[in-house]
């Protein structure tokens, strides 16, 4: 993805959201699976704060809460015990019929396997959220045009996601995520079915997302290269954070090599001038 | 992007499903407005049926009351030389018909060569003359009377409704024939009738007793009505006789009449019987003032009895008889028709009943179909469920969401089964309701009803506007019980585990 729509050198963020102000805070958190008999812990006594622009990364191995985690903060699945705080609001004593607005106003989500529903173009698929907000027709069209154009999607906006290639897919799900200016984006291995090409192209969109708009991102992902461009990493194992260590951005948004401070590329595997491996997936894991 | 397009969307996007269904759908609703539809025909049929059977059943009562009131009256049996002098002049005068005997004018006897008075010369004496003598072969038939009696009776009974005085006299040849006889031979001569003519009054006293005066089966033209005069109707036998159809001019003993009608005879006795009015009767064969038989009409049928004995005491002469009879045969008749009205009726509701168990499980089996179709397409979109969930569509919006469908789904299947229902309806119908054939086919009048009342003739079962609203409201009350519970499913879908779910 050649097109970058947003500068990672401009130093302004333009964020509406107050920095520092914690929009997600996870609180003795415990999720339970019961599977027949047997009780399955996914998350035992988890606690967390997230707060606005932050831009988190929770690694972890396969079966050790990630993708529950994500859950129980994007109220798509509710925690067994403890309290989900989302911007305030204790989401884990909502109803389901009040938990929807929450889905719908306070979260964005990116999905691994983009979701996108098939039978709508992009831009349909970008005003879908939009629906039942109050907006008009017209509000929506042009709310969408205006992400898709940020996503670096114009003149695509009438295709449908089967004739849009998968980078493609997953810019439109993330203009879909961006929809309703939600409080905290969640993204669960946004990078995982995608080529380097691709995935470097999202990468880079959601540090620059970070970045330029003060998006708070929570992301699960596998992928090194995607999690060392955030600000901080949850290394998660069995339903616990075990390591929480800094990311790229957490040097004020700028992009400088954590060996020699000459600024990098969010791409780099390692720095132009020291030549050192920016950072190694192996580093995160050996604990 | 509404919910509405989002719905048509989807359901085009599995054409090859959706057309199956559509299909399946439109041929059970198609069912499902031509029981109606077939309902009505029939209940349209049965009620003029109905009307028909009710009508011969009066008709049938009224024949039978006015039977009942019917008092025949005439001079016995034609004895040669009774006294009465023929007119001079006619066919069959006095020179054949020895003995002053009236002979010439038969009466409409059974049999067409009948009627032929016997010269009591030719038979006379020996054994042969105690057969043929005394005009034994003229029995039964009518010999003219003084139009006197008509005003007698007319005037002196009590109980008398109506009397109708009737001049028949029949027009034919000579036909000289060899008899053997218990080794007698005689040449006997015989008159071979062309047709008879039946005088009868069509006078405005009488107009209420014209079905019984006149023949009612017109089959061209029109009957003859109160006041005609120089106007014939014809027997079709009559009418191929002569040679002339309604509106010619035919002679009859000399005299131009106009022929205003033709009838079926309704029995062998009136095959050759032409209807004139009595005036121009009693002008064309000279017996102006004479008539040869007398109808009294009681007032009701208790009075006959006692006007009869009334009639015979008058005037001993007379032969009278009450046609008790021919009461038995109607009442026969009118039992048929109220035993054909009955079944008609039952037919009516037995349909009724089967339409209802019809439609009862069609409702049922469309609603499955939609059902199923549904549940599948819940199934199949759980993943889409999971993602409209996340990003933040309520319960009840996905609930609306598949509901339409399901309803859309009917909706175009309604207006298919109403095109079926347009073309097939009658074919439906008639396939699935038992017919009103239960009408008695061959009992005399009954065989038009039974033309009517076959089911199988069911261009009436049509779509009225009512009936295509009633279908299109059914689909989609259909599309409604069918996807109430897959949309429910859907809504209850955890999006975790709809997320998790490929």
């Amino acid at each position: 993805m050649s097109k970058t729509v947003l500068q990672t050198d401009k130093p302004e963020p333009q964020s509406t959201m107050q920095p520092g102000r914690p929009v997600l805070q996870l609180e003795n958190l415990s999720k339970t699976y019961t599977l027949g008999k047997c009780d399955v812990p996914a998350l035992s006594n988890l606690n967390l704060t997230v707060n606005a622009g932050e831009f988190v990364a929770i690694m972890g191995p396969s079966g050790s809460g990630k993708t529950t985690l994500l859950n129980v903060i994007g109220c798509i699945d509710k925690p067994t015990k403890g309290k989900v705080l989302l911007d305030g609001i204790d989401a884990s004593a909502l109803p389901e019929n009040q938990l929807y607005k929450i889905r719908r106003d306070k979260m964005g989500f990116i999905f691994q396997t983009f979701n996108l529903l098939p039978y709508l173009n992009a831009r349909e698929n970008v005003e879908l959220p939009m629906e039942g907000r109050g907006k008009s027709k017209e509000e929506q069209t042009k709310r969408a045009k205006e992400l898709l154009a940020m996503v670096g999607l114009s003149g695509r906006e009438e295709h449908r996601p089967q004739r849009l290639s998968a980078g493609e897919q997953q810019r439109v799900a993330i203009a879909r995520a961006l929809a309703n200016d939600p409080a905290i984006i969640l993204a669960d291995e946004p990078t995982g079915n995608l080529d380097s090409q691709n995935k470097q192209g999202i990468i880079k969109l959601l540090g620059n997302l970070n970045l330029t708009q003060g998006t708070t991102i929570i992301m699960v992902t596998h992928d090194s290269q995607a999690a060392r461009n955030t600000e901080r990493m949850l290394l998660l194992k069995d339903g616990k954070i075990m390591k929480e260590m800094q990311g790229l951005h957490a040097n004020k948004k700028k992009q400088i090599c954590p060996h020699c401070g000459a600024p990098i590329q969010v791409t780099d595997e390692k720095c132009p001038s020291c030549k050192k491996p920016i950072y190694a997936s192996d580093e995160l894991f050996s604990s | 992007m509404g919910i509405v397009s989002r719905a048509v969307r989807n359901i085009s996007r599995r054409k090859m499903r959706a057309l199956l269904v559509i299909i399946a759908l439109g041929f059970a609703l198609s069912i499902m407005i031509s029981i109606p539809a077939g309902v009505l025909a029939n209940e349209k049929t049965a009620n003029a049926v109905s009307s028909n059977l009710s009508n011969l059943i009066n008709q049938t009562g009224a024949t039978i009351n006015q039977t009942l009131t019917q008092i025949d009256c005439s001079l016995g049996s034609s004895f040669s030389g009774f006294g009465f002098t023929a007119p001079s002049g006619t066919s069959g005068g006095t020179g054949t018909y020895g003995g002053g005997g009236y002979g010439g004018y038969a009466g409409s006897g059974s049999s067409s060569s009948g009627g032929g008075g016997f010269t009591p010369g030719q038979f006379g004496g020996g054994t042969v003359g105690g057969y043929f003598g005394g005009g034994a072969f003229n029995g039964g038939q009518a010999n003219p009377m003084n139009e006197s009696l008509y005003t007698d009776i007319n005037s002196s009974l009590s109980g008398i409704a109506a009397v109708e005085p009737v001049l028949q006299a029949s027009e034919g040849n000579n036909v000289t024939r060899n008899l053997d006889f218990n080794g007698y031979s005689r040449t006997i001569t015989i008159r071979d009738v062309t047709y008879t003519i039946e005088g009868v009054p069509l006078t405005s006293d009488l107009s209420s007793y014209m079905n019984q005066i006149l023949p009612t089966n017109i089959t061209a033209g029109s009957n003859l009505a109160v006041g005609d005069s120089g106007d014939v109707l014809l027997s079709e036998n009559n009418s191929a006789y002569f040679g002339a159809g309604v509106g010619d001019s035919v002679n009859i003993l000399g005299q131009s009449f106009t022929v205003v009608g033709i009838y079926s005879p309704s029995s062998v006795a009136d095959t050759q019987m032409l209807y004139l009015n009595l005036s121009d009767a009693q002008a064309i064969t000279n017996n102006t003032g004479y008539i040869t038989s007398l109808t009294v009409f009681a007032q009701n049928s208790g009075d006959v009895s006692s006007v009869a004995s009334e009639i015979s005491a008058l005037h001993p002469e007379l032969t009278v008889t009450t046609a008790q009879d021919k009461e038995s045969a109607l009442s026969t008749e009118e039992s048929t028709y109220t035993a054909a009205l009955a079944n008609a009726d039952a037919s009516d509701s037995q349909t009724n009943s089967t339409a209802i168990e019809e439609i009862v499980v069609v409702v049922l089996a469309t609603s499955l179909i939609v059902l199923f179709v549904m549940l599948y397409t819940v199934k199949e979109r759980t993943k889409e469920i999971g993602t409209l969930k996340a990003i933040g569509f309520s319960n009840s919006a996905v609930m609306t969401q598949f509901m339409l469908e399901g309803v859309l789904l009917s909706m175009i299947a309604g207006v298919v089964g109403i095109a079926i229902g347009m073309v097939a309806a009658p074919t439906i119908a008639s396939t699935l309701l038992p017919s009103v054939g239960a009408v008695p086919r061959g009992t005399a009048g009954a065989t038009f009803i039974a033309g009517t009342a076959r089911f199988g003739a069911l261009s009436v079962a049509t779509l009225t506007p009512e009936i295509v609203l009633l279908g299109f409201g059914l689909a989609i009350l259909l599309g409604t019980l069918g996807s109430l519970y897959p949309a429910w499913r859907a809504a209850k879908i955890r999006p975790a585990e709809a997320m998790r779910y490929e």
